[in-house]
Parts: structure tokens; sequence; C-alpha cells
């Protein structure tokens, strides 16, 4: 990042080479599909260009970069006003990662079903640190959260998530 | 692990050929952002200057024997770090990365209210008569007759010097990644609304609850008020709201 800031172009195709699926995943999630995270994949790297003189390196750039990307995907629900939408359009929702945790505990339909149903910000918490790899500091940084919190919000998700899935399984047999 | 969404995408992707070209044609070198801390330091300054310019024009109140060094110059440089402080908590704001939790924000909030109201019930019950401004004796006796022109004054006055400290300090957050770029906004707007009441309160001689709460408190969520425009206008305006 900092050779990026110093002008170089291959240090900028490096960070999106490194990042971008993984951050097109994460605004898959938040947005609930996959057409819009295209443009707001592309809108959260045209936006870390324009601030690259905003980051400091004393932060680290994978959760500088998805915390950007959340900031991009909620100023362009603000703009679009499609909350609603992308809400109803949960119920269906396929585009949630299934965790490896969570992998052993049901089939992927089950899984996703189950996790459509949590709430939204435990399954942005449990997302972070079981799919992504964020630690509980840094998500509680992308989150304007205390890492507690973040913690607290990834094991109840955890949690809520075995129960559901639990019910789901004695209700089939 | 499967995902359906990156099944059809490689794993390393190559950046689009328009945002290649836009990102190429703009490439020169910045300067990277300093820390929270760092950002918040460097205001201080001109925040300093500002605040003390009415101090500078019409000097000290008459009572600060009476309220002695600690109500008088102490209470106010608890205000002026206050101060700092919000304008560090909308830096962190700022940074995608680096927010601070809600609690925090809040309690910065709530801490800079109960500060403001508590050095005027202190300075109220110190010294609750109105000492003459170190102006010509017509003016205090215009004063005295009327004490809201006193009001007025001191609202107007000390909203246009936060507005200024508000303009300063949009300047420098006008690069902000904040989510909630009203809130990041309120807080510098509160810290510069602060900083010139630390100054302020010095020289003003009315004491009353009304006066102090009525008129400085009033300018520090004015100021507040246009921090959070501004703050979120920037917002808007960079991410094409």
């Amino acid at each position: 990042m900092v050779r990026y800031q110093g002008g170089s172009l291959e240090a900028f195709q490096e960070i999106y080479a490194q990042l971008a699926a993984a951050v097109r995943r994460y605004l898959s999630h938040l947005a609930g599909g996959s057409e819009i995270a295209d443009d707001l994949l592309q809108e959260t790297f045209l936006q870390m260009h324009r601030s690259r003189a905003a980051y400091n390196p004393a932060y680290a750039v994978r959760p500088w970069v998805f915390g950007l990307a959340r900031n991009v995907f909620l100023m362009n629900r603000r703009a679009a006003r499609r909350w609603a939408k992308i809400h109803e359009s949960r119920e269906d929702l396929p585009e949630f990662p299934v965790l490896p945790e969570a992998d052993r505990l049901g089939s992927q339909d089950e899984i996703r079903r189950c996790i459509a149903h949590l709430a939204p910000d435990q399954v942005e918490a449990l997302l972070l640190h079981h799919e992504w790899g964020f630690s509980f500091e840094e998500i509680a940084g992308m989150l304007g959260i205390s890492a507690a919190a973040a913690r607290a919000r990834a094991s109840r998700g955890m949690a809520d998530l075995r129960v559901a899935l639990n019910s789901l399984q004695r209700a089939r047999a | 692990m499967i995902d359906q969404s990156s099944n059809n995408q490689p794993q390393a992707l190559k950046p689009p050929e328009a945002l290649m070209r836009a990102i190429a044609h703009d490439l020169k070198p910045v300067r990277p952002s300093p820390q929270p801390l760092h950002l918040a330091l460097r205001m201080v300054p001109l925040a300093l200057l500002v605040s003390s310019v009415i101090l500078l024009a019409i000097g000290p109140r008459q009572d600060s024997g009476i309220l002695g060094p600690l109500l008088t110059w102490g209470a106010s440089a608890a205000q002026f770090v206050l101060a700092i402080a919000l304008v560090w908590i909308a830096a962190h704001e700022g940074i995608p990365a680096g927010r601070l939790p809600r609690q925090m924000v809040y309690s910065a909030a709530v801490a800079a209210f109960l500060v403001v109201v508590s050095i005027t019930l202190l300075t109220f019950s110190t010294s609750p008569g109105t000492a003459a401004l170190r102006v010509p004796p017509q003016i205090n006796e215009l004063l005295r007759v009327s004490p809201w022109i006193m009001g007025f004054g001191c609202g107007i006055g000390s909203t246009l010097a936060g507005g200024i400290l508000v303009l300063f300090f949009s300047g420098v957050f006008r690069n902000s990644l904040a989510t909630q770029p009203t809130v990041a906004g309120a807080l510098y707007g509160a810290g510069a609304g602060l900083a010139i009441n630390a100054g302020w309160r010095i020289a003003c001689p009315f004491s009353t609850p009304w006066h102090a709460l009525g008129a400085h408190g009033a300018a520090i969520i004015a100021t507040a008020i246009l921090g959070a425009l501004i703050g979120r206008f920037l917002g808007n305006r960079r991410f094409h709201i």
C-alpha cells in the first residue's frame, strides 16, 4: 500500500489481485446479490484510489479495504434507498458463504437457509471472523463496536446457527 | 467451504480496463494520512489561536480573582482537552478499519454536555454577580439594563468563531471515509464549539446559567449542527449521493 501511495500501478494491481475476490464475496453477502456486488467492487477500488492518501500505514490493509467496501455498500444503500428490497431478497438468498465450522452440521442448502434467518449483525460478525479470518479487534474497528461485542455477536451467531440447524434436522427426521 | 458467488470467479481477479484507466490517469504520489491522535494534535495551535482572540480583545473577566485559577483557567483547559478528544474521535470515525465503539462516541458527547453544565453551575455558585466588561462605561450600562444584548453577542460571536474552526476542520477532514459522515462532522463541530467556548467563557463576565447555557451552549450546538451538515455534504459528494 505504501508503494501504491508512492505512485506504483503494479502495487495497485497486486492489492487488487490479493483482495478483490474476497472483497467481492463480502460485498455479495452485504448486498444479497452478485449483480450489484461487481459494481460495488469497482466503486470500492475507485474510492480506495481516490482516498489512498487517507490510508495510514499503521493500519493493516485488508481490514481497511473491507471497511471501505462496507462503507461503499452503506452509502450506496443510502443513495439508492434499496434497503427494503435487499432485505426482502434475503429470503431466498443464495450468496452466503458456508462456514468451514458449520460444514459438517448440515447440507449447504440447510446452512444457507439458517444463516439467512439469523440477525444480520450476528451474520456479519460470524462471517468476518470465520469466513474471512479477521480478528475481533479488526472487526471491532470495521463495525464501530468493541472487540468483546464483536466476539459476542460471532459466538451468538454460531450458537443460533447450531440451534437452527438442529431444529431443522429434527423436523426433517 | 463452498461459495456460489465465487464459483465463476478466478481466485486472483484482474482489475477491469475502465478501472485501470482511471487509476493510471491519476497516479501522483500522495503523503499518507497521519494517525488520528496526530491529526487531532495538529488542530491545537489554530484552535488555541481562534479561541483566544476574544481574550486578547477584551481580556479575562474581572471576577477571575474570585473564581480562582482552577475555575478560570483549569476549567477552560479541561474543556479544551475534551474538544480535542472529540476531534480525535471524529478522526477515528473517518478510518474504515479504525472506528471506535459506539459507546465511546456517545460517552464523549455526554461528557461534553456534563462538563459544560458543571462548569456553568460551579462558576455561577462561586461568582453569581455580573462583573463589568473592559469596555466604555456606557456599554457596560447598556448591557446591565439589557442583558439579552450580551446573550446575542456571545451567541453570535462564538458561533462565528466556531464556524471558522469548523471550516478549517472540514478542510482537514475532507478525505474522511466515515461511514456516518454526519456523526463525524457533528463530533468535530462540537469539538470546535467547545474549544471556542473554552476561551470565550474566560472573557464573558456573565455567570448566570441562562446566559452561559442559552448563549454559549447554543453556540456549541450550532457549531455541532454546522459540522454535521458539512460532514454530510462532503460524505454525499464523495459517494455521489
